[in-house]
């Protein structure tokens, strides 16, 4: 009897609800959910990197108007079950207003709820699922790198004027990212004349990719687009490597595919490798090279679109949050929307109708482990139709 | 039917051919697995970790500038103290008390959590690969073969020999054997049982150290990559019979062929619950495996 | 293979040690649900949500852990694949709370789902024994995991967001999903019956049976028990437990992914059985919020917490043969013992036959 008394107390209180605890005068904090530990741990590792650097120039700057940035760092270990409950500590035990960092498209919708529950904000600089600013998106979700969608027109552009009827074999991971993304470039590769050859899906985490060779061996490609990632690639490039599947053939692919992490060890299978991102640490920009020299300076290794990206996202919030007066959620969100800031890889503008950065897109290729800008298609031209219909 | 063909030369004979590699790798690393489940009665949940151990040692020594042949036989002896520890250390505490099966796999599996974490510390998280000791390629009648993969089948079968030799013909092998078939026998007719237990656990270490030498190359290496092998060579181990060497090598050899011919019909995805069925299969019908136990045959 | 409470109370009849031992682990089950209450009632006063919440959590993989228990404590089985029915109680519990925000049908949905998918996996699983069954379970929930992962109709690798907060009826009252302090006595309400109902069924003579089956499996064949029935039936048993907490999960937090069904959350519950104490169906529930502090509290200065639950774990596996509660529970039951005839307690009042 007690008890459901007691129970019933219990939740008359909690539904009366408390609001949150009365704001602090400063420093601004500022909450990072992202993975330290686990399968993508490098990412977590840019990502922190990007943001440190950023609240570091900020500060020393003066701050975001006038108070200091601290960013508060939970490991998410890639798991959306524990970056969930980080966010909610973050959100609710460190009381920040905003929150970044998360890396898999599945803990970025997590956390996107969570903001949306707590009535917070949350801004990714990593996730590329073209769901998260389209089908599942959220008044209180941001995206400040390129989703799929843009990278795939990019490398469409690109190949169009490289080879206009090539013949394209498509290898994704076997997953719902993978096979996302191999659709994506299929239709913009198609809407160019491009021809299909051929597709497979491979499990993640496959070890050996030979089982699949005789299939493009048979289809005779010219080029081969894959969105693998990580240790996956390595494992692709320097077995078709080692068959040399790599001679004669154009091998392109999605951003995470090849990056500042796996490259060392893809080696020179690596070389010649075309994809369509949103940063190169080569972008030749005044305002790039001090970002790479700087990075370079901090943390002896360059920036990637991960570490660029997320460096960027921190002047974003700081201009966002100086134009509302406060860091109050629906003043920010109103801020950012339509906002318009400089970022190492030029203007970014977040459009108000999907919470998507419009972004400068280049086309780069591989060249001694090195990623040369090729190409580069203004960001209108890559955003594609709004498809966010939630605001 | 040129379209056969070309099927058979481009898609089907490659298949064969680049499954028996894969199906070496998976040997390499299931031997060790099998002779210290048959003999020991342990199944090392850690045994993938230690793969990696040997690859990482492979790689480091690498740095220094040690040849990768040198390293072939190098590695697997630097193997030996982290088997006499863990044995002695470990397994030998909970040997005799209750429940040997399934203390001896908490505390392997808790070995391996602590191992992999201890990788990601001192090596970094990033994937690394050593460059490929044997480069170039051969061709004949459309199958194509990089050289260090045809390598990797013959050092694969001198490997089985060499372990089959030890384990059947000699002395010490039936020393092992007769461990393995009745300790307390054993050790009343002379045979020095701890030195053996030691002994075997160390040598399936060295064996999964060699195997972690010969894959770098091919597979790479980051700190999470002893989970890539777990599944399959627990499988092979169940299928060809604890502890037997034959049996390790049909079933490594066999299963690797139906995944890859599976892959051309199914989706790749399922090939995985198919070896899985077959484990299943195994268990219902011949739960002994197909050679029987090292020792009981 | 002695039953292990037996060496901490030798020359006594076994009856009597068992029900000595059960009755102090209710008597920390109890505990448990004062601190609870108490630790509801503080949370409301002070206004916090998060260690409610994050309570509520640990509690739902108690759950989990109480299910690898009953197997592993009382069958010797250890299953390396509980997370299977732990993931598919939480996400057909989260597709019909998308598709019908009813609380009773979404726990009514998960435990059916889960009886059907036990039933399939025990007669997979109860073939065999020892570390066959530990990697068969293993296997098992890998292959239903990447299913999982690559199927579009259940969100495949990004999982499922969206499951919508409920009113939960609890007779004249209601508690909404959403409610921290509510949530988590509903979910210690939900954890204390499973732990009443597996007490009680294991002091049945069915309990017998097993703790017999896992001493002598062959004197319990010629004695006329039917093993393979008794087997299934912890079997199905553990699994309900799991499946019925996982169907929590998703009110909880809204969302369901793939990785509920990973090695790593069967790995963790098998973690949290042996730090907490095999067979004391007591120590896994408190091993559960054990280790759901210390990883928050390592997890704030080092990423490599792992290290540090892995020795602890391999140091409970060596030194610990009843884990932490081992340390406590032979004091109380011997103080229990002592008071005899013990007092009629609320908690135990249930559990005997």
């Amino acid at each position: 009897m007690n008890r459901t008394l007691l129970l019933g107390a219990a939740a008359a209180l909690a539904l009366g609800g408390w609001t949150a605890a009365a704001q602090a005068a400063d420093p601004i904090k500022i909450g990072v959910d992202t993975p330290l530990s686990g399968t993508y741990t490098p990412i977590g590792q840019q990502v922190r990197w990007g943001l440190e650097l950023a609240a570091k120039e900020i500060n020393a700057a003066g701050g975001i108007a006038g108070r200091q940035v601290e960013l508060v760092f939970e490991d998410s270990e890639a798991n959306p079950s524990v970056a969930v409950q980080k966010a909610e500590k973050l959100y609710q035990v460190d009381n920040v207003d905003f929150l970044t960092g998360t890396v898999n498209s599945g803990a970025t919708l997590a956390v996107g709820q969570v903001a949306d529950r707590n009535k917070k904000l949350l801004a990714t600089s990593v996730s590329f699922a073209d769901s998260i600013t389209g089908a599942k998106c959220s008044p209180n979700v941001f995206r400040v790198n390129a989703k799929a969608g843009q990278q795939s027109a990019a490398l469409a552009v690109w190949l169009k004027q490289q080879k206009a009827d090539a013949k394209v074999f498509y290898l994704g991971p076997d997953y719902e990212m993978g096979r996302s993304t191999v659709a994506a470039f299929k239709e913009a590769a198609e809407g160019v004349g491009a021809k299909t050859a051929g597709e497979v899906f491979a499990p993640l985490d496959t070890k050996d990719y030979t089982q699949y060779f005789g299939q493009i061996r048979q289809a005779r490609p010219d080029v081969i687009y894959t969105s693998v990632a990580g240790n996956d690639t390595v494992r692709l490039f320097t077995q078709m490597q080692d068959f040399g599947l790599l001679d004669n053939v154009q091998v392109v692919g999605a951003s995470g595919t090849v990056t500042s992490q796996n490259i060392k060890a893809i080696g020179s299978a690596a070389n010649g490798y075309v994809t369509g991102v949103g940063y190169s640490p080569l972008i030749d920009t005044p305002a790039n090279k001090t970002f790479v020299k700087a990075f370079n300076a901090a943390y002896k290794t360059d920036p990637d679109l991960y570490g660029a990206d997320s460096y960027g996202l921190l002047f974003a919030y700081k201009k966002a949050v100086e134009a509302a007066g406060s860091t109050d959620t629906d003043a920010v969100r109103k801020a950012l929307e339509g906002l318009s800031w400089d970022t190492p890889q030029g203007k970014k503008t977040i459009r108000a109708g999907d919470h998507q950065a419009v972004t400068d897109m280049y086309v780069v290729q591989v060249k001694d482990g090195k990623f040369v800008v090729a190409d580069s298609i203004e960001g209108d031209k890559a955003i594609g139709p709004d498809a966010c219909t939630r605001f | 039917m040129a379209d056969l063909v070309s099927y058979l030369q481009f898609v089907l004979a490659p298949q064969v051919v680049n499954g028996l590699a894969l199906g070496m790798a998976v040997v390499l690393v299931a031997l060790g697995l099998t002779i210290i489940f048959g003999l020991l009665d342990v199944i090392n949940m850690s045994h993938g970790e230690f793969y990696a151990v040997g690859a990482f040692i492979a790689l480091a020594l690498g740095w220094l500038g040690l040849s990768f042949w040198l390293l072939l036989f190098l590695v697997p002896l630097l193997m030996i103290p982290f088997g006499v520890l863990t044995e002695r250390l470990l397994i030998r505490r909970v040997y005799d008390g209750p429940d040997r099966h399934v203390t001896t796999l908490l505390l392997t599996f808790g070995l391996s959590l602590i191992i992999e974490e201890l990788l990601s510390i001192v090596f970094g998280p990033n994937t690394q690969r050593p460059a490929t000791p044997l480069r170039g390629a051969v061709e004949l009648a459309g199958v194509y073969m990089p050289v260090y993969r045809l390598f990797l089948i013959g050092i694969g079968v001198v490997v089985i020999l060499a372990v089959a030799w030890i384990v059947y013909r000699t002395r010490l092998g039936a020393m092992v054997r007769a461990a393995a078939y009745d300790r307390d026998m054993a050790g009343s007719l002379g045979v020095p049982v701890s030195l053996v237990y030691s002994g075997t656990f160390a040598f399936g270490l060295m064996l999964a150290g060699l195997a972690g030498v010969l894959l770098a190359p091919i597979y790479s290496v980051f700190p999470t990559m002893g989970r890539d092998f777990i599944l399959i060579a627990f499988t092979v181990v169940i299928v060809g019979g604890m502890g037997s060497i034959w049996g390790a090598v049909v079933a490594g050899l066999a299963l690797t062929q139906v995944q890859a011919l599976a892959a051309l019909v199914i989706s790749p995805v399922w090939t995985d619950p198919i070896v899985f069925g077959v484990m299943v299969l195994c268990l219902m019908f011949r739960p002994q495996g197909l050679f029987g136990r090292l020792g009981h045959a | 293979m002695p039953e292990r409470p037996a060496r901490s109370f030798p020359g006594r009849p076994v009856a009597d040690r068992l029900s000595l031992s059960m009755r102090a682990s209710h008597l920390l089950v109890v505990l448990l649900v004062v601190a609870g209450l108490a630790l509801a009632a503080l949370g409301s006063a002070l206004g916090d949500t998060f260690y409610l919440r994050l309570a509520t959590e640990a509690l739902i993989y108690a759950g989990l852990a109480l299910s690898v228990d009953i197997l592993l404590g009382y069958t010797g089985l250890l299953s390396l694949g509980q997370a299977l029915y732990f993931g598919i109680g939480a996400y057909v519990s989260a597709l019909t709370l998308m598709a019908v925000p009813s609380f009773w049908l979404a726990l009514l949905a998960a435990s059916g789902a889960t009886l059907v998918a036990a039933l399939i996996g025990g007669v997979i699983a109860n073939r065999v024994r020892g570390v066959y069954f530990a990697l068969i379970t293993f296997g098992l929930a890998q292959v239903v995991a990447k299913v999982v992962y690559n199927t579009r109709e259940l969100g495949a690798s990004d999982g499922m967001i969206g499951v919508p907060v409920v009113e939960v009826p609890l007779g004249p009252f209601h508690v909404s999903t959403g409610s921290a302090p509510g949530f988590l006595l509903v979910a210690l309400a939900l954890l204390v019956l499973l732990y009443a109902v597996s007490a009680y069924l294991l002091d049945t003579p069915f309990g017998r049976v097993l703790i017999a089956l896992k001493a002598n499996e062959r004197r319990v064949a010629f004695l006329g028990y039917s093993t393979w029935r008794a087997r299934m039936a912890a079997y199905v048993l553990a699994a309900l437990v799991a499946g019925l907490s996982g169907a929590l999960y998703p009110m909880l937090r809204g969302f369901v992914s793939p990785e509920l069904l990973y090695f790593q959350v069967s790995g963790n519950a098998v973690i949290t059985v042996v730090v907490g104490g095999v067979g004391t169906l007591v120590g896994p529930i408190y091993g559960a919020i054990l280790l759901t502090v210390l990883k928050s509290v390592i997890g704030s200065w080092t990423e490599h917490q792992l290290i540090v639950i892995g020795v602890l774990f391999m140091a409970s596996v060596l030194f610990l043969p009843q884990g932490l509660i081992g340390l406590l529970r032979p004091r109380l039951a011997r103080w229990l013992g002592r008071a005899e005839p013990p007092p009629a307690k609320a908690a135990e009042a249930e559990a005997r036959p």
